[in-house]
């Protein structure tokens, strides 16, 4: 650019003539002392206690009349999830997040067994918006809000949707329905219950 | 208006298209809070830079907007926009001023833009957000902008900043919104997976730390007296990315994460203060722990996803982060208020490209430990129909 090029020629014109005074100047003063910094700044450290959420240790739905101590619950051999050995009691994924914590809890109980209804036998049947709540191993309780309920078969369970990490905390509980094939004593499908807080 | 599918450039889908409405709107409240506070303070200089910056996060908005819906509704929604960007000056104007009426005036015209915004929002969905719900979402946040703003002339900088972060947190949950109802259900479909929830997630944490960060090391260069409510603030998107990474990994990993993060926090703030002190020493070991900490995140996250991303892509990730805010805080101690805001800009827009390539990550190491199939959850055969 032709006005900067002028410019920049005239200003190393006055560079020769600035050298020639700092030359001839007396010695320039000590430089100012640096600025005080504020307390605040110089003594922050972040934040360092990481805000561990506690294992659930029981489940209550009031509306199912379900009040149920959890167990934990792993992979089995097979990779399928394993299922509480006591019909009557619930457990809780510990593979996957605590509830509360961000992502999906998972809980399973089940429907019945040979000698009749089981913890959740009337999961299938959970009112929207009922609540279900958490008791933690620290005594504090969390509270969801059932939102939907969905029968899949077993077959086309949604894997991605029940145990796959989002962070949003949420909560699903887990159970049978659907045909019963009395040769696999097994139910055809699982029962789904989605809660948030 | 057209609302059918969105024609997107290579290599970007249309969901992409949707999260990067989501990342532009958290930058537009925290673009137009800082506008604010400047005016407040009377820092025409910053105020000028702000401003800027809240016109390029506009430009950007309208090329999102024009993608979705056209040449037309991109210039309808670009005037509407622009005119809600300058109430919110106009309102600062007024607080600054102690013109009440200027302010009434402003939040009047405010009130005006939200509800012309929330009817082009309502029917460019073609019928899937309802106007009133599209109103009162962007009613709210006028109102977060504006207490933020209320808060910090009063110098109840503690209030100011959880309003500042609520404002984000609020128009990123606005984005997600918009972004599942103006696509259609086809387009809008991936949104719901894990995955894609997953990565939107995470945009909003790291695109927060770096709105909390800047804000907490420009408070530091200039000494200013929010410093400690902005680093609070600060602190409380540490303990949301901790969790995070606990849910993931384990409390262990969440802890150890959590160190290294306070170190490399630790470490801004030291660069900060040794720049506004001209500490040169100190300076220099503030970047020499930021040299540490980059490697160390980088291998401790290549190790939590069993190396699913290379350790050398991740430490060169961190390190453009850091000298971004960095050079920033040079470029704020100097007074090169425009710069500062590229600067920021530019660090807002990478944690998007850092956020995708983490949650796909994270999302397979943590799919490889999940359970396959149903439950085998009865025996009796009674279960209810």
């Amino acid at each position: 650019m032709r006005w900067r090029a002028v410019t920049c020629a005239a200003l190393a014109a006055t560079a020769v003539v600035c050298s020639a005074i700092a030359a001839a100047a007396p010695a320039p003063p000590p430089p100012a002392p640096p600025p005080p910094v504020s307390s605040s700044e110089a003594s922050f450290r972040s934040v360092r206690s990481y805000a561990d959420v506690a294992e659930p240790v029981r489940l209550r739905i009031p509306a199912l009349g379900v009040d149920s101590p959890l167990t934990h619950l792993g992979l089995a051999p097979d990779r399928s999830i394993e299922v509480p050995s006591d019909y009557n009691t619930a457990g809780w994924f510990d593979g996957g997040p605590r509830p509360g914590q961000p992502g999906p809890a998972v809980i399973l109980g089940h429907v019945d067994s040979k000698a009749g209804p089981a913890v959740f036998y009337r999961l299938s049947r959970l009112p929207e918006g009922a609540e279900v709540f958490v008791d933690r191993a620290d005594g504090s309780t969390i509270d969801f809000r059932a939102r939907s309920t969905q029968h899949v078969a077993k077959t086309a369970f949604p894997t991605d949707l029940v145990y796959a990490p989002t962070l949003e905390p949420s909560l699903r509980l887990v159970t049978c329905g659907g045909h019963f094939d009395h040769t696999k004593s097994s139910y055809t499908d699982n029962v789904i219950v989605y809660a948030e807080p | 208006m057209p609302g059918g599918p969105l024609s997107t450039t290579a290599g970007q889908s249309p969901a992409d298209v949707a999260l990067q409405l989501e990342a532009l709107l958290g930058q537009h409240s925290v673009l137009v809070a800082d506008m604010m506070r400047s005016r407040i303070r009377n820092d025409a200089d910053f105020a000028q830079a702000a401003s800027t910056a809240v016109t390029r996060n506009t430009d950007d908005l309208t090329a999102v907007v024009k993608a979705m819906f056209g040449d037309q509704a991109a210039a309808a929604f670009r005037g509407t926009w622009s005119d809600h960007t300058t109430a919110f000056f106009n309102y600062a104007r007024g607080l600054a001023a102690g013109d009440n009426a200027a302010r009434e005036d402003a939040r009047a015209q405010l009130v005006k833009f939200e509800s012309g915004l929330g009817d082009f929002f309502a029917g460019a969905s073609q019928g899937r957000l309802a106007p009133d719900a599209a109103r009162s979402a962007l009613t709210a946040h006028v109102d977060h902008l504006l207490r933020q703003a209320d808060e910090y002339a009063a110098r109840d900088y503690v209030r100011a900043a959880d309003d500042y972060r609520t404002a984000y947190s609020h128009a990123f949950g606005i984005g997600q919104t918009l972004a599942a109802t103006l696509l259609p259900p086809e387009q809008s479909a991936p949104l719901n997976q894990p995955s894609w929830r997953l990565r939107s997630e995470l945009d909003r944490l790291l695109g927060e730390h770096i709105a909390l960060a800047v804000a907490t090391l420009r408070a530091g260069a200039t000494d200013s007296p929010d410093f400690p409510a902005a680093a609070a603030n600060l602190d409380k998107n540490t303990d949301e990315l901790t969790a995070a990474m606990g849910t993931l990994f384990g409390p262990a990993a969440g802890q150890q994460f959590m160190t290294l993060w306070a170190d490399h926090i630790d470490a801004l703030v030291g660069y900060t203060t040794a720049v506004a002190g001209n500490d040169g020493a100190g300076r220099q070991a503030a970047l020499d722990k930021l040299r540490g900490f980059e490697g160390k995140l980088a291998a401790f996250l290549a190790t939590a996803t069993g190396s699913r991303i290379p350790p050398a892509e991740l430490a060169s990730a961190f390190l453009h982060h850091d000298q971004m805010l960095t050079q920033q805080v040079d470029a704020m101690a100097s007074k090169d208020y425009a710069k500062a805001h590229e600067l920021a800009y530019g660090a807002y827009q990478d944690m998007f490209g850092l956020a995708k390539q983490l949650s796909v990550a994270f999302g397979d190491t943590v799919a490889a430990r999940l359970p396959q199939g149903g439950a085998e959850t009865g025996a009796g055969g009674a279960a209810p129909r």
